[in-house]
């Protein structure tokens, strides 16, 4: 008997167990006594039964954004390209480095020239999935977060109608936008689609867990199965971390410390003070807020200050450093942060009553962290595309009749 | 200016009588001549904050520009190119209007497009994506990292650092900026620029849009000036050319290849004011070329030529441009006189600030700091 089919059969067979059966592929679910022991490790628990976990299946694609090759293609040029920025210096991948885990090694991002982000930036790998991008989940699409990033002033700084001209006086683009999208010239709004379909590409559905979830019971060794074990059960992380992004996109506050490079760095403190004061804080807020308030600037309700949307934990191998604000430097970390039950930050007030301290072994930690290898496959690695070159548009014939 | 008017009573009496009545709904022979050009009252510590943040590229999106990037004292307040250089990773489509003198206009930009204040002026050349391309709330908090102008900001009296101080500050600056010490204002004018004034009343005309102390009406004309075949011809100053047509609401913006000039004021209907321009001052031409609003002329006399040709060949150019028939000698007589309007220079440390450190130090004990 394979693992998976023990694990399954030792739970009270429940009729949302004999669903994963008939099933195509077959998954794990949290429904039975596993949940019940979670629900009784964690007072004050979730209400909502949480999404089991499955293998990742195709990223769903929005109906009026097909994929198609020749979108995909241009997205990939469009995704390298710096003219799609405010200084051509700031194309998607100068923050989403695809050698890096498709993001930035730093704690915080890059930023703009002359300016600095001020969160970390998130690995594009399995973007596809998300309903919520960016840490405090302001876009619902990748169309528009393509869009939000490119505008930013601490991000690409562009501006929408100097973008689109650029792309104008691109011959090659021009043929791909009429081509793809009827365009007589290139609109920007196509530009953002381009990019998220080929954002749709850079997906991994065939990490060790998806292949263990798909019925090969070697794919996972001892220790990561003790691991998920742990992961479902004694340390709760499908409380937040469930269904097959393993992320419930939900807003927490885990309790993540302030970026500590806020304390010593004239120009982090600026960035800093600029996101408080363009996302709208009240004058009291402005002057004395020293963290992230996430979620709040979305909801606006000071319950929600200090949250942020559960990130995936597929692709993590890849992806260091962690949370929000790269505070936590390895998967080791993260998961003795949470074996503390998570940490303290101003706004604790709003911390979840999820986390608890976990009381893990030094073995358990081990074979958690082991566990969350498992949902990261090879590394996923593309060659840069040559960029097409502007070119002078062509002669008008008669440029008195554009003054008719 | 007392030399000056003598002199301009002295060759009053050499006009004749036929030049005077050739120009006479445009130039009356009683009127004043004008000038010099009046000193404007600034708060002198408003005004030496002003110009620090006129000379710091911390006021760019990139922190690559400043204002001095394009507006050089040493050039006049301008770049000496014929088209100017823009915001990294574009070019610009028009000359660098020179700032000498700029306090006094009522309309601002080769093509009048704001004609309210200096405020507004310097919120667009900071904001504006081929300019400056600055968030000014990001340019704000910048500043506040600044002990220097934590400090110049408070003296002013304008509290902490703050964008709409910024958008005060700069203006005071600008308005220190007037000339001083042309040969037409001291009254040391040659005798080939004398003639050359008369000219410029009389048979040449120049007055009848070049009028008042800086020599200019304020008023958009079409002259027929030469398009400048580089804008299109170089795809970074052609983008940004069809991104200033795009945002103004220009019609047919991708196959457009003129400049619309002034006809973004209004939109009117006639197009009457397509490729028309702001009438520049002709203050401080000898440091301030190349000339027109594409610099497309690179020489003073060649200004001179083409309007003694009558201007240039467009539908809306302006009746008064019509072929004058001066002379080599008349026309090199204008030039000597156009030469006289030119002053000292604005440069040195009254003008120009001092080298600005444009690091960020941090805030000590920023945990306890007020934001």
């Amino acid at each position: 008997m394979t693992y998976l089919m023990s694990r399954l059969l030792s739970t009270v067979a429940s009729a949302a167990v004999l669903a994963v059966f008939v099933a195509p592929d077959p998954a794990l679910s949290t429904e039975g006594d596993s949940s019940k022991q979670i629900k009784s490790l964690l007072e004050g628990g979730d209400p909502d039964p949480d999404a089991p976990l499955t293998a990742l299946g195709e990223p769903p694609i929005p109906a009026d954004n097909p994929q198609t090759p020749e979108k995909i293609e241009l997205g990939k040029s469009l995704f390298f390209d710096p003219r799609l920025g405010g200084a051509p210096t700031t194309p998607c991948s100068a923050c989403h480095l695809p050698d890096v885990g498709w993001d930035v090694e730093d704690k915080v991002s890059f930023g703009y020239p002359g300016t600095v982000h001020w969160r970390n930036s998130q690995t594009i790998v399995n973007s596809a999935y998300y309903g919520k991008l960016f840490w405090a989940g302001s876009s619902k699409s990748l169309e528009s977060q393509a869009k939000s990033a490119a505008g930013g002033a601490v991000a690409g700084n562009g501006e929408a109608d100097m973008m689109e001209a650029r792309l104008a006086f691109v011959p090659e683009y021009r043929e791909a936008f009429n081509k793809i999208f009827g365009d007589e010239w290139p609109r920007i709004g196509n530009a953002w689609k381009a990019i998220a379909a080929f954002e749709r590409t850079i997906v991994q559905t065939d990490t060790p867990f998806d292949t263990f979830l798909r019925g090969d019971d070697n794919a996972l060794n001892d220790s990561q199965k003790r691991g998920l074990e742990l992961f479902r059960g004694k340390a709760g992380c499908i409380e937040c971390h469930n269904g097959a992004l393993l992320s419930d996109e939900k807003y927490y506050n885990t309790g993540v410390p302030p970026l500590d490079e806020w304390e010593d760095d004239g120009l982090k403190q600026v960035t800093f003070r600029y996101e408080l004061y363009a996302k709208g804080s009240t004058e009291d807020m402005y002057r004395h807020t020293k963290d992230d308030p996430g979620f709040y600037f979305r909801s606006k309700e000071k319950s929600d200050k200090g949250k942020f949307r559960t990130p995936s934990l597929r692709y993590t191998l890849y992806t260091e450093p962690y949370m929000h604000n790269g505070m936590l430097e390895t998967l080791e970390d993260v998961v003795e942060f949470y074996n503390q039950g998570g940490g303290t930050n101003e706004f604790a007030d709003n911390k979840t009553a999820l986390l608890k301290p976990l009381g893990l072994n030094d073995q358990e930690k081990s074979d958690l962290v082991n566990f969350i290898k498992s949902l990261s496959g090879d590394e996923i690695l593309v060659e840069e595309p040559d960029l097409p070159e502007y070119a002078p548009l062509p002669d008008v014939a008669d440029t008195k009749e554009a003054k008719q | 200016m007392a030399s000056k008017k003598n002199a301009g009573l002295g060759f009053l009496s050499a006009v004749s009588l036929a030049a005077l009545i050739s120009v006479a709904p445009i130039y009356s022979a009683s009127a004043e001549d004008p000038g010099p050009v009046a000193p404007i009252e600034v708060d002198a510590k408003k005004a030496e904050l002003g110009k620090r943040l006129f000379f710091d590229p911390r006021l760019s999106g990139d922190g690559e520009l400043s204002c001095s990037s394009c507006h050089q004292p040493e050039k006049g307040f301008t770049d000496g190119q014929a088209l100017s250089d823009a915001y990294s990773g574009s070019l610009g489509f028009r000359n660098v209007p020179t700032l000498i003198n700029t306090g006094h206009r009522s309309a601002w930009f080769h093509d009048g497009r704001i004609g309210t204040n200096l405020n507004d002026v310097t919120r667009e050349s900071i904001t504006e994506t081929y300019n400056m391309n600055m968030d000014m709330r990001l340019m704000q908090e910048r500043l506040k990292q600044d002990p220097v102008y934590v400090k110049m900001f408070e003296e002013a009296g304008f509290g902490e650092p703050s964008n709409g101080s910024v958008r005060n500050a700069i203006p005071e600056y600008l308005k220190t900026l007037i000339s001083r010490g042309s040969p037409y204002d001291t009254g040391e004018m040659s005798e080939q620029a004398r003639a050359g004034y008369e000219l410029f009343k009389g048979k040449a005309g120049c007055v009848a849009c070049h009028s008042g102390d800086r020599f200019t009406d304020d008023q958009p004309h079409n002259i027929g000036a030469p398009g400048n075949p580089e804008i299109y011809k170089d795809p970074l100053r052609h983008i940004t050319f069809v991104t200033f047509a795009k945002f103004m609401g220009i019609e047919n913006y991708m196959n457009l290849r003129q400049d619309v000039g002034a006809y973004i004021r209004a939109h009117p209907s006639d197009k009457s004011t397509f490729g028309s321009f702001m009438t520049p001052t002709l203050r401080e031409l000898q440091q301030t070329g190349p000339y027109m609003h594409n610099g497309m002329f690179k020489t003073l006399f060649e200004i001179v030529a083409f309007y003694n040709q009558g201007g240039g060949d467009d539908p809306n150019k302006d009746p008064l441009i019509k072929p004058l028939g001066l002379s080599f000698e008349e026309q090199q007589n204008l030039v000597a006189f156009l030469e006289a309007l030119s002053g000292d220079p604005l440069t040195g440390p009254e003008f120009v600030a001092e080298e600005i450190d444009t690091d960020y130090p941090a805030i000590e004990n920023w945990l306890k700091a007020t934001n």
